[in-house]
């Protein structure tokens, strides 16, 4: 086997931990209030998580498959396995974050808001007839000038658990 | 949210939060954060279920909870917006919100 040429330096692995890095990077909580843009993120994590497959791979065939070209054999298995831990992440939060039952029975613009009455932080009661009549004494703001019935309640559910 | 709630209140809506937490859980999150607008407790799932939005055992420790979901429901509690994530991580915005609230009349 000549080495009359040095081999050439295999980058390609370095490229696949930084792109792994990103994609569990994309998920971490940035935003206090989230910007119009947040919905495209999940899709660069994903992006970034087969961008780094790609580079993994793609190190590994140098550094097995073209021997007499690239160094760095050991260096990509290890860069490859500290990489497929965030990848595999990403990956796994991609899938869990969008497996949510459909909303297709809910009810929808022009239906009727089912009624419901449910417990506030303090206990009491609180019907939708109430969150939709004048506000009197359900929250602090007393004091407050605005005691007109509201347009609207704008109901949102969250996950809870926080 | 809560630093638009005079926004809200400006365009006559009322926010409402509402999940399978206890009433102290959300207390404390209410304290902690500042939230003054109410946040309801659903602990049996009996509101999510009737919006149709169970997410069964979508909690953490294996609990039935609601699936992210955002409903402006006026005063004669019809429906007149609705927003549905199909990503936990992409959440409602305020603005969104706002944008729908200022269309009401």
């Amino acid at each position: 086997m000549p080495d009359a040429i040095e081999r050439r330096k295999n980058v390609a692995p370095w490229w696949g931990l930084l792109f792994a890095i990103g994609a569990i990077g994309c998920n971490a909580p940035f935003f206090v209030s989230p910007p119009p843009w947040q919905g495209t993120l999940p899709w660069l994590s994903l992006l970034f998580v087969v961008l780094a497959l790609i580079f993994l791979v793609t190190g590994l065939r140098r550094a097995f498959g073209q021997v007499q070209v690239y160094r760095g054999k050991v260096l990509s298995v290890v860069l490859t396995v500290i990489a497929l831990v965030p990848v595999g992440l990403a990956a796994f939060v991609f899938v869990s974050a969008r497996r949510l039952p459909s909303s297709t029975a809910a009810p929808q613009i022009g239906q009727k808001a089912p009624d419901f009455t449910l417990s506030d932080t303090l206990g009491r009661p609180v019907s939708l007839d109430q969150l939709l009549a004048p506000a009197s004494s359900s929250s602090s703001s007393v004091s407050s000038p605005e005691s007109r019935a509201p347009k609207a309640v704008l109901l949102i559910f969250y996950r809870g658990y926080w | 949210m809560e630093k638009r709630l005079a926004e809200f209140e400006a365009a006559g809506v009322r926010p409402v939060a509402i999940s399978v937490d206890a009433p102290e859980v959300s207390r404390n999150l209410a304290n902690k954060a500042g939230y003054t607008f109410p946040i309801l407790s659903d602990p049996d799932a009996v509101a999510i279920r009737r919006y149709y939005i169970l997410h069964p055992e979508g909690g953490p420790d294996g609990h039935d909870i609601a699936r992210p979901a955002e409903f402006l429901v006026d005063s004669s509690k019809i429906v007149r917006w609705t927003n549905f994530t199909e990503d936990i991580r992409v959440r409602a915005r305020a603005d969104q919100m706002l944008a729908a609230a200022k269309k009401l009349r």
